[in-house]
C-alpha cells in the first residue's frame, strides 16, 4: 500500500450510469462532476467504498487518494500499477456498473454478463504492471472489454438464437428478467413492449461487430466519438461514419416500432 | 432557403444530437430549420434514440462483487505461488532465459570442479605422494592404525629404556 494517500471522496457514486438517460451538461458542470452518463472522466475527487472485501479492504471511512484532476482514473491505475490495491476497489467500484450493463448487452444472460464484466477486471489487475498511461484509463478498460465481448460474441454465436431469448426468463438471483417489466401495463400493452424490446435488442445484435460495438459505447455507455475511435483504432471521421450507418439501419429497421 | 452549411456536415452530428450529448450550434439551428430533409432526418434519429433507451440493463447482481472478490484472491494466490515478488519486474521469457543461464553455469562450476579434481589426483599419483586416507574413528581400519602408530611409540620407549640401562651399567662399572 502506498503511504502517501490523500482522500478519496464520493464524486458521482458508481462512475458511470445507464447512458440512456444521458443529457447535455453545461461545461461548468462538468468540470465538477462527471455527467450521469459518462464514465467519469471528469472527477475532480472520488470516493471509494470502504471495506470492500479481503484483500480490497478500506481502512474505516474514507481513504486517502488526494483531489483526481480530469482524467485522474490514470492517476489511479498508476498507483494499482505501485501496489496500491485501495485503488483497484475504487477503479471496480466506479467502472463495475459500467461493465455489467456493456457485458450485457452483448450477451444472453446476466450471469454471462458478469462473468465477463469480472473477467475484464482480472484482466485489468493482471496486466497492471505493464500499464502505460499513454491513453485514458477509459480507452484501455472498453478495449479489454471490446476484446472479450466480441470473442465471446464469436464462440456463442451458434447458440445465439436472437429470436428465441425468453424476455421473461428471470435471473435465477436477483429476480429481474430482459424485459424490466413496468407494473402499470397491461397483458396487452406487456406483449407489444415485449415484442419491441426483442426487435431492438435482436436488430442492433445484428448490426455488423464494429457497429454494434460502436454503438453500445455510444448510445449506452456514453463515449464519445474519440474514444470510440481509440478503442476500436479506427479514426474519428471513421467512427462518426460508422455510427451515422449503423443508427441509418436502427432506424430503418425499428421504424415499424416507433 | 439554405444555411451555409453542408448537409453532410450536420448528418455527420446527428446521431450525436439525437442522442443529447451536444447542443447544436448557430450554424447547426439554421440548417436544421432551412432543410426539411436533414430537419426529418434529426427527428427521425430522435424517435429511434427513444426506442434504443428502452433497452434496460440490471443492476449487477449481489453476488457480483463477492464472486469477483473470490476470483481476484485466487488470482494473487496464483500470483503468489508463481513467486510474483522480487522477479516480478522480468518479463516470463526474460525470467526463464535466466533461470536456464544459471542451471547452465552451474553444470559448467561443477564440471570444471570435477575435471579438475581428477587432474589434481593424477599429478599426486604420478609424483607418489598419495596418501592413505585415514579412516573414520571407530572403526576396525582406525582402530589397527592406533595399534601401529602405539608400537611405534612402545618402540620408542624400548629404546630410550635401553639408553637408560645403558648409561646405568656404564655409571655403576666407573664406581666401581
Amino acid at each position: 500500500m502506498t503511504s502517501d494517500k490523500s482522500t478519496i471522496r464520493p464524486a458521482t457514486g458508481e462512475g458511470t450510469t445507464d447512458a440512456s438517460t444521458r443529457r447535455t451538461v453545461p461545461p461548468s458542470a462538468e468540470a465538477q462532476l462527471s455527467s450521469p452518463g459518462r464514465v467519469g472522466t471528469g472527477v475532480s475527487s472520488i470516493a471509494l467504498h470502504a471495506g470492500f472485501g479481503a484483500g480490497l479492504e478500506a481502512p474505516p471511512g474514507t481513504v486517502a487518494l488526494g483531489a483526481v484532476e480530469a482524467d485522474g482514473d490514470v492517476e489511479v491505475m498508476l498507483r494499482v500499477k505501485a501496489g496500491d490495491e485501495d485503488a483497484f476497489g475504487y477503479l471496480l467500484q466506479k467502472y463495475r456498473r459500467a461493465m455489467v450493463h456493456f457485458m450485457f448487452r452483448t450477451t444472453r444472460t446476466q450471469a454471462a454478463a458478469e462473468d465477463l464484466a469480472q473477467e475484464v477486471f482480472l484482466r485489468v489487475y493482471r496486466s497492471r504492471q505493464s500499464y502505460e498511461a499513454s491513453a485514458k484509463f477509459t480507452t484501455w478498460l472498453y478495449r479489454i472489454a471490446t476484446n472479450l465481448a466480441i470473442n465471446h460474441a464469436r464462440d456463442t454465436k451458434n447458440e445465439r438464437p436472437e429470436n428465441t431469448v425468453s424476455v421473461d426468463a428471470k435471473n435465477e438471483e436477483t429476480g429481474q428478467s430482459f424485459d424490466l417489466a413496468d407494473g402499470a401495463l397491461t397483458a396487452e400493452q406487456h406483449l407489444v413492449r415485449r415484442e419491441r424490446l426483442m426487435a431492438i435488442r435482436a436488430k442492433v445484435l445484428g448490426l455488423p461487430e464494429k457497429q454494434r460495438t460502436a454503438v453500445l459505447m455510444h448510445k449506452y455507455q456514453g463515449l464519445d466519438y474519440k474514444q470510440i475511435a481509440e478503442v476500436l483504432k479506427l479514426s474519428e471521421s471513421a467512427t462518426k461514419s460508422l455510427l451515422f450507418r449503423a443508427y441509418e439501419t436502427l432506424r430503418e429497421q425499428l421504424k415499424e416500432f416507433v | 432557403m439554405r444555411s451555409n452549411m453542408k448537409c453532410e456536415e450536420v448528418r455527420e452530428t446527428l446521431p450525436d444530437l439525437a442522442a443529447g450529448l451536444m447542443e447544436p450550434s448557430d450554424g447547426m439551428r439554421e440548417h436544421l430549420q432551412a432543410c426539411a430533409l436533414c430537419g426529418a432526418q434529426l427527428q427521425e434519429f430522435r424517435q429511434t434514440m427513444a426506442l434504443l433507451d428502452e433497452w434496460e440493463a440490471p443492476e449487477p447482481s449481489p453476488y457480483f462483487d463477492t464472486r469477483l472478490q473470490a476470483r481476484l484472491r485466487q488470482e494473487k494466490a496464483v500470483e503468489a505461488a508463481r513467486g510474483h515478488g522480487w522477479l516480478a519486474w522480468l518479463p516470463r521469457p526474460a525470467l526463464a532465459m535466466a533461470a536456464a543461464l544459471a542451471v547452465a553455469a552451474g553444470v559448467a562450476v561443477w564440471q570444471h570442479h570435477a575435471s579438475g579434481t581428477v587432474a589434481e589426483n593424477g599429478a599426486r599419483v604420478m609424483r607418489g605422494v598419495v596418501q592413505t586416507p585415514s579412516a573414520e574413528r571407530g572403526t576396525a581400519v582406525s582402530d589397527l592404525q592406533t595399534l601401529d602408530k602405539d608400537n611405534d611409540l612402545y618402540a620408542d620407549f624400548d629404546v630410550l629404556d635401553d639408553i637408560d640401562s645403558q648409561q646405568n651399567s656404564a655409571t655403576a662399572t666407573a664406581t666401581n
